[in-house]
């Protein structure tokens, strides 16, 4: 046909506009009204992943939660409380305070005086009680440990106990077993929950896939003529990515919606337990936790049709 | 400007011609070998196709006739030996540089393949768009326009493929295989939906998109239509490339008895 058809010249400042305007409807407008056609098929996906993201969003913030638990119930545990005789010597106690002062194991030491316990105990629910019962004062002064490592908490246990300022009846608050057996109760939770997304994480992309290998043969006249007339492959393959990407995405904005939207309920309506229950939650947290499954709904959903792309469409 | 002539010469009635220099193959094929298991669909072929001429493909059913233009459109790889598409190595091109190869060879299929939800222009002017998209609207439109017209639907663009006889929607599609100059076109039994006389006015088309210099290769079980253009025809045989008739010396042809 040579001599029949007049060559292209592209003005610089319209290729811009033309390359956006062509892109938009052959890319994402062709995978819209692909999209709006095949609902019944996409319908599954959608509700499989919105399913599958909304979970990821609701254990994603509570392993936040529990992480914080963790960091806080692993402090106070490697925070080891020295109590001492009514009758030791101040130098006798200034001198263990130093000793484990310069132990490098240890971050820093409290000294704390009898008085000081007392008031300690006198803001602590239920205590006040007891710290009236009595005449006298029933709290002991301590040494606070803030021990760097909760590994070395038993060591320096062990080396404190023996001394002759430490009461010899209850030398030390350490309970070596409670942080080990939070933690494995974590471990316990954490492992389940991983399992239970990537088992919802599988069947999601397993149904996308499909819903995707079924837009490939709706529209597969169409891509055997792009394919013939030299149409570069991300430009077959592009509306399907971007389909999946839609579905991705309606599904992540949904699931983030109730993900943000149940935290925040949970914030204003009981605050103070919410703040106990899941520590660390706050309203900033749960937009980016909301804005995080969005993202994940987007590459799960791109990433489906990726993956159907390589196994049902022909080069 | 002496003009250039190629070394040989022809001593013709005493008198030494200058002859012109062939072209360069557009296609070229070099001991190609393709096999489905055991079974070769195309052995050991050897073929050049020159820009500006017209060829027919012919054989029996299942000769290697289709393998053959999808090893030239790398639909497929041949098993051995070397496939040359205008300066593209097609034997050891990639699957994501495929692209580049199918924008050098126009296809037409004997199902047309056009699609039914774009008009005649639409579809030739998706062909334009798909591949290149700093093609604006208004060029792809006047450009497919100019290819209708030039297949005769210059006045038919708006209508929609079921709105168009078989002939016309063929036409349509060889508007959409040549729209981009492509510097070959292949036909697959083009006329094989078609009666006699719409199937001589599209082989017709194709001699003047030869004419204009692009390399066509056209398979076609049609006896008719390759003894009266007198085109050179390249014969196959249980994939073996049995006969290649220069144009003008298209003779009784043996396969016709397989066929």
């Amino acid at each position: 046909m040579a001599g029949v058809v007049v060559k292209a010249h592209f003005r610089r400042h319209h290729v811009v506009v033309v390359v956006a305007s062509n892109l938009v409807r052959h890319v994402f407008g062709d995978a819209a009204r692909s999209w709006i056609r095949n609902i019944g098929s996409t319908a599954p996906a959608l509700g499989s992943m919105t399913l599958l993201l909304f979970m990821t969003g609701f254990v994603g913030l509570m392993g936040f939660a529990l992480h914080n638990l963790e960091q806080a119930q692993a402090k106070e545990a490697s925070l080891l409380h020295v109590y001492l005789r009514d009758d030791a010597p101040e130098p006798d106690v200034m001198a263990l305070k130093n000793q484990l002062a310069a132990d490098p194991r240890v971050a820093h030491v409290i000294y704390v005086t009898k008085d000081q316990a007392l008031a300690r105990a006198q803001s602590i629910p239920g205590l006040p009680e007891l710290a009236n019962a009595s005449e006298s004062n029933p709290f002991p002064a301590s040494l606070d440990v803030q021990v760097k490592d909760i590994k070395d908490v038993g060591a320096i246990d062990a080396f404190v106990r023996d001394n002759g300022v430490v009461d010899p009846l209850y030398p030390t608050s350490y309970d070596k077993g409670s942080y080990q057996r939070l933690q494995a109760v974590l471990l316990g939770a954490g492992i389940a929950g991983v399992a239970f997304v990537g088992l919802l994480g599988f069947v999601a992309v397993t149904v996308t896939m499909n819903s995707i290998k079924a837009a490939i043969h709706s529209r597969r006249d169409e891509i055997t003529v792009m394919q013939l007339v030299g149409a570069p492959r991300w430009m077959v393959r592009g509306p399907f990515v971007v389909e999946g990407a839609i579905t991705g995405a309606l599904a992540g904005a949904v699931a983030g919606l109730v993900t943000f939207g149940l935290a925040m309920a949970g914030i204003a309506g009981a605050s103070g337990s919410f703040t106990q229950f899941a520590p660390g939650v706050t309203t900033t947290v749960a937009a980016i936790a909301a804005a995080i499954v969005l993202g994940v709904g987007l590459a799960l959903g791109s990433g489906s049709s990726m993956l159907s792309l390589r196994r049902h469409m022909e080069s | 400007m002496a003009p250039v002539f190629a070394t040989g010469a022809v001593v013709a009635n005493g008198e030494v011609r200058p002859v012109a220099p062939e072209p360069p193959a557009i296609v070229e094929l070099i001991g190609v070998t393709r096999t489905y298991g055991s079974r070769a669909a195309v052995d050991q072929v050897d073929l050049a196709l020159l820009p500006g001429k017209l060829t027919f493909l012919v054989g029996p059913s299942g000769a290697g006739k289709t393998t053959l233009l999808k090893l030239i459109n790398r639909e497929i790889r041949p098993t051995s030996g070397e496939v040359w598409v205008a300066g593209i190595a097609a034997h050891r091109l990639k699957t994501t540089r495929v692209a580049t190869l199918r924008r050098r060879v126009g296809v037409v299929f004997q199902d047309y393949k056009l699609l039914p939800r774009l008009t005649a222009m639409e579809n030739v002017a998706f062909g334009l768009q798909v591949v290149d998209l700093r093609v604006s609207d208004q060029e792809a439109r006047e450009r497919a326009l100019d290819a209708l017209d030039a297949v005769g639907l210059g006045n038919r663009g708006g209508a929609f493929p079921n709105e168009l006889s078989g002939g016309q929607q063929q036409r349509v599609a060889i508007a959409r295989a040549v729209v981009a100059q492509p510097p070959v076109l292949i036909a697959d039994e083009p006329t094989g939906n078609l009666d006699q006389e719409t199937a001589l006015e599209i082989m017709d088309l194709f001699e003047d998109i030869a004419a204009w210099g692009t390399a066509v290769l056209v398979a076609t079980h049609n006896i008719d239509i390759v003894t009266r253009h007198q085109r050179r025809v390249v014969t196959l045989v249980d994939g073996r490339l049995v006969r290649d008739q220069p144009e003008g010396q298209t003779g009784r042809m043996a396969w016709l008895a397989l066929s």
